[in-house]
């Protein structure tokens, strides 16, 4: 089984106890702040957030709190002003799997167990 | 060929077709485009569905050769009435409640029709007569019966439509107001996802496997690819993602690329510009398997030198326990113990819709975007579970009406393949499964075997409980380990038991693979725990009324998993059903206890488990300009009625009358990703982001001091509001004690069976169905009765008839679908206790409406005539054989009598 569920997993981020799930998001998009997602950004090789990241993750935590949802390639495009190109070489880990994790948007819902 | 002057709807029309293979409901759907008309038993005239009027007569389209219909006068469900000018029996049927998921409606009205016209004041008999060859699987044919002798009533001036629609000052909360899409599937006008037209789209024919297991060593496409018609012909190395739709591992693949598991695996995607086009081509793509021997159950699973049903996990793929204090000096001390084992079986959901996807592609460039149109209740999850599996990124899922579903769209079934097609060939696709392909490729009940031992001491107190629990989990994993677990964490239902010693596996097989199906778990273990409840309570000479109530829960103690609760009201829920119990306890004895016919009562409880520690809901409320709402948040309303229960819910909090509430939820691109319909949530979970939504629009309106969008815009403030939904605890089961927190409300049921047995061929008549329910505070007393009704239906078919064999249930038929020629008395008893964290006090009811069906009426069977049925379903053949052992049982119920 190469893979787990996604199930929580209870990590100190930042000083503070913060549930994540088994792909590294955040289970409540209210645990973050700036300082867990810059320590985040550290683990992935991120010294420091630049203004342009902070831009993107700025767009990425306004958008889901309008819409509820992350942000489409699309949306995110317009909302940045970046090509999916840069948006991606802006994270090491790409646009999911780096931008929006740092960014604490969560993975959508599914059954618990 | 041969031309046709047909009379359709009042218009006539000229067709050529071909008189010997050409049926009327290609004409009226295809050629006409009248697609209220539906499909879904494969053109075998099983379903009803496709009823249209011929001549005034009620005909079966599917099955009615065109050459009869020159001069014929055809009347499809469009030509009854419109949503603007509905006729009466449309009228009759959203007024009394019978519209759910619709798909069988048009076909049940235009039956109905034809009753009426030669008799407005049918009895329920008649009804059910004339509705024999009509299916539904949301109503257990009770509203559907009452909303035809409704239109009898308005047919004959008695009352009209207007007199019974609610006053539109009535309260949104306890009014049983018409659902908002009833209106639209009463007339034909919904559009489920195979009515939708996609000219020039592909068509999909799926190479699936005839084996249960083998490797594949080859697959040779190159004479399927120059057949006509034919666009190509993909296998898995043409996906550009993982391949794999990943619920809790990533295990199961879109197209199978080394191995099947399980009959009817995919193996390849033929798309053409015709059906019997791709179908042919398929028949010509040659697969080279490697048979693997078969594991057709967990002991064949978990035998010494079984293969692995997947190479890099043992067959035997989670197990979990509960140790809750000491069982076994328990069971010691205990007065009284009994022993049994209970299997439940495969089950398919049975949604009357087959499956069906479409895709393709809009937009170009970095814009381009791929749209997946299916049956899902989780949208955005399964948006993004395709965008993993397909490697593409911008991906738009939108849910049309959807016919049922019970469980079965918690998975992606078809999408995946539609998606895949529509990127390859990079043309619309249209995947439209046959009935007998959507039940072979479709996740189903989990069978569980169940060896249960239950003490109780002197004075009928329940003081242990041994389970040992054997979960067949298919071939793939999907939910599996949910499936435990929460069967674990409502293993001791409504009661106090203070010991446990519970074990737990789940086993990979090639058998089908299980995931949600109502209840999703707890069915088949309260199963096994209603009946040991029923035998010991016997054992002692206790009512099991009365022994059930005295080992209710009370608030302060704990469950199964040591959650601690503060509200139970389990108690007064036996109250409520026990003058209906005495009364058929009466007619039980009146009835005598000889002659071959012998009659029996029986209970089952349940206390059903809703929102799961972690849990979050979110969704959004917006003024609209002209002052009324809408609700934005992914919330599918296959039928359940979650359309009703979000807009009375928002309008109870604004004031505002239901209809000014409109609703957004079925597309990811505007929506919030709310999470599952599922797990019975959709009203504590959604409900509750929905109203507090509504709560922060409604604290605006009191800052701005009115009501009005133009007041908002002119104060500056804004018009949209996000509401949030959380459970409270967040912690899993405890690995070696199985202990945790656990759901954060319960809904209650009592049910009572009353049954005929013969005890010389074996069969069970089941005379009545009684359901007291209390799911909190109640929104819409006719969807709670609708949904109650439904899982009684449902789980009588579990009880007694519906099994689903691989390759052998191919149809409704086969499988058993509970016709209304099956249709019982039934009647509901709603107790209303307000919950505190309630949605507006209310949890929920539509999964634990079937939960208690089954042990009801297999303690109804012992109560008649001694017999223990320990496996479902109770056929003939297995109550004749529970019969004939009944003298042997006696010495192992008495074995450990204190």
């Amino acid at each position: 089984m190469a893979e787990t569920a996604r199930s929580r997993a209870l990590r100190t981020v930042a000083g503070r106890p913060v549930y994540f799930d088994d792909e590294g998001f955040f289970w409540d998009p209210d645990d973050w702040s700036d300082e867990a997602a810059e320590a985040l950004a550290r683990e992935v090789g991120i010294d420091r957030l630049d203004e342009v990241q902070w831009r993107v993750l700025r767009f990425m935590r306004a958008h889901y709190a309008h819409h509820g949802r992350s942000p489409m390639n699309r949306e995110l495009r317009v909302g940045t002003g970046l090509s999916l190109l840069e948006l991606e070489r802006l994270f090491p880990d790409g646009i999911k799997m780096g931008a929006r994790r740092l960014a604490g948007l969560p993975n959508p819902q599914t059954c618990l167990d | 060929m041969r031309k046709l002057n047909v009379t359709v709807n009042g218009r006539p029309i000229e067709v050529v077709a071909d008189e010997q293979q050409a049926v009327l409901l290609d004409i009226v759907r295809e050629d006409l485009g009248l697609t209220g008309t539906k499909q879904s038993c494969d053109r075998k005239g099983q379903c009803g569905t496709c009823m249209v009027l011929v001549d005034g007569k009620a005909v079966l389209s599917c099955i009615t050769r065109a050459g009869s219909l020159d001069g014929a006068e055809v009347t499809t469900i469009e030509g009854l009435g419109t949503p603007d000018r509905p006729n009466l029996v449309q009228q009759a049927f959203v007024l009394a409640g019978a519209v759910q998921c619709g798909f069988c409606i048009p076909g049940m009205i235009v039956t109905a029709e034809e009753l009426l016209r030669t008799n407005d004041d049918p009895t329920r008999d008649e009804v059910k007569r004339a509705l024999r060859r009509n299916l539904c699987r949301c109503t257990g044919y009770v509203k559907v019966i009452d909303a035809v002798q409704l239109a009898g009533r308005f047919l004959r001036g008695e009352v009209t439509p207007a007199e019974l629609m609610p006053a539109e000052d009535a309260p949104p909360i306890g009014t049983s107001f018409p659902r908002p899409s009833a209106m639209a599937k009463a007339t034909g006008t919904a559009r489920f996802g195979a009515d939708i037209r996609m000219p020039g789209a592909l068509e999909i024919a799926v190479v699936r496997s005839p084996h249960a297991h083998a490797w594949i060593r080859g697959i040779d496409t190159a004479l399927a690819e120059t057949m006509p018609g034919v666009a190509g012909v993909m296998t898995a190395r043409d996906i550009r993602g993982t391949n794999r739709l990943k619920y809790q591992v990533a295990d199961r693949p879109i197209l199978c690329d080394t191995k099947v598991r399980t009959l009817g695996d995919a193996v390849a995607i033929v798309a053409a510009e015709t059906k019997a086009q791709a179908m042919a081509a398929a028949e010509a793509v040659r697969v080279d398997y490697e048979p693997i021997a078969v594991l057709g159950s967990p002991a064949a699973a978990l035998a010494d030198g079984a293969p692995r049903v997947h190479e890099d996990t043992p067959n035997l793929c989670y197990s979990q326990p509960i140790i809750k204090g000491d069982a076994a000096a328990a069971f010691a001390a205990s007065a009284v113990e009994v022993t049994a084992t209970f299997a439940t079986q495969l089950v398919h959901q049975a949604p009357m819709e087959p499956e069906v996807s479409l895709a393709w592609m809009e937009g170009e460039g970095e814009d381009a975007e791929l749209v997946v149109l299916g049956r899902s209740i989780n949208i955005h999850l399964h948006m993004q579970t395709l965008q993993e599996a397909l490697g593409f990124e911008a991906i738009r899922y939108e849910e049309p009406f959807a016919g049922g579903q019970f469980g079965i769209k918690v998975e992606i079934i078809t999408e995946g393949i539609a998606g895949a097609a529509a990127l390859h060939f990079n043309r619309p696709v249209r995947y439209v499964p046959t009935l007998a392909e959507s039940m072979l490729i479709t996740s189903k009940r989990h069978p569980f075997e169940v060896e249960t031992r239950l003490a109780a001491d002197a004075d009928g107190r329940l003081t242990a409980m041994a389970m040992d629990i054997t979960v067949d989990n298919g071939a793939y994993m999907s939910l599996g380990r949910v499936i435990v677990n929460r069967a674990l964490h409502m293993l001791t239902s409504s009661y106090l038991v203070p010991n446990l010693a519970v074990t737990s596996r789940l086993v990979y097989t090639n058998n089908p693979w299980g995931s949600a199906a109502r209840g999703a778990g707890p069915p088949q273990t309260h199963f096994a725990l209603e009946c040991a409840v029923d035998m010991l309570a016997e054992k002692m000479g206790i009512d099991p009324l009365e022994f059930r109530r005295r080992n209710s829960l009370r608030p302060g103690e704990a469950k199964a998993t040591g959650h601690v609760v503060t509200e139970w009201p389990f108690p007064a829920l036996c109250d409520a059903i026990e003058p209906a119990y005495r009364a058929a306890l009466c007619d039980a004895a009146a009835a005598g206890t000889e002659g071959v016919v012998r009659r029996g009562v029986g209970l089952g409880a349940a206390a059903f488990g809703i929102a799961m520690p972690g849990d979050k809901s979110i969704g959004f409320v917006e003024l609209d300009p002209d002052d009324g709402v809408t609700v934005y948040m992914a919330a599918g309303d296959p039928g359940e009625g979650n359309d009703s229960m979000i807009s009375q819910l928002v309008a109870s909090v604004l004031d505002l009358q239901p209809g000014r509430v409109r609703l957004r939820t079925r597309s990811t691109a505007d929506t919030a990703a709310s999470g599952p319909v599922s797990g019975s949530r959709a009203t504590y979970m959604l409900g509750g982001a929905a109203v507090d939504a509504a709560q922060h629009l409604r604290e605006a309106m009191d800052v701005v001091g009115a009501r009005t969008y133009e007041a908002f815009v002119m104060a500056g403030v804004p018009i949209r509001y996000q509401g949030r939904r959380s459970t409270l605890e967040t912690a899993p089961l405890d690995p070696v004690t199985g202990l945790g927190p656990s759901f954060e409300v319960q809904v209650f049921s009592v049910q009572m069976a009353e049954v005929e047995v013969n005890i010389e061929t074996g069969e069970t008549r089941v005379l009545k169905i009684t359901s007291a329910a209390d799911p909190g505070r109640i929104i819409h007393p006719g969807n709670v009765e609708g949904q109650l009704h439904g899982g009684m239906d449902m789980g009588i078919g579990f009880a007694l008839r519906e099994e689903y064999v691989p390759g052998k249930s191919r149809d409704w038929i086969t499988f058993k679908f509970p016709s209304i020629r099956y249709a019982t008395e039934m009647e509901t008893i709603l107790v209303e206790t307000p919950r505190e964290l309630g949605t507006l006090g209310s949890v929920g009811i539509g999964e634990m409406a079937m939960v208690s069906t089954a042990p009801a009426i297999a303690n109804a069977i012992r109560h008649a005539t001694g017999a223990v049925v320990g496996r479902l379903p109770a056929t003939p053949e297995r109550v004749r054989a529970a019969l004939a052992a009944v003298p042997a049982r006696e010495p192992e119920l008495a074995g450990s009598a204190g």
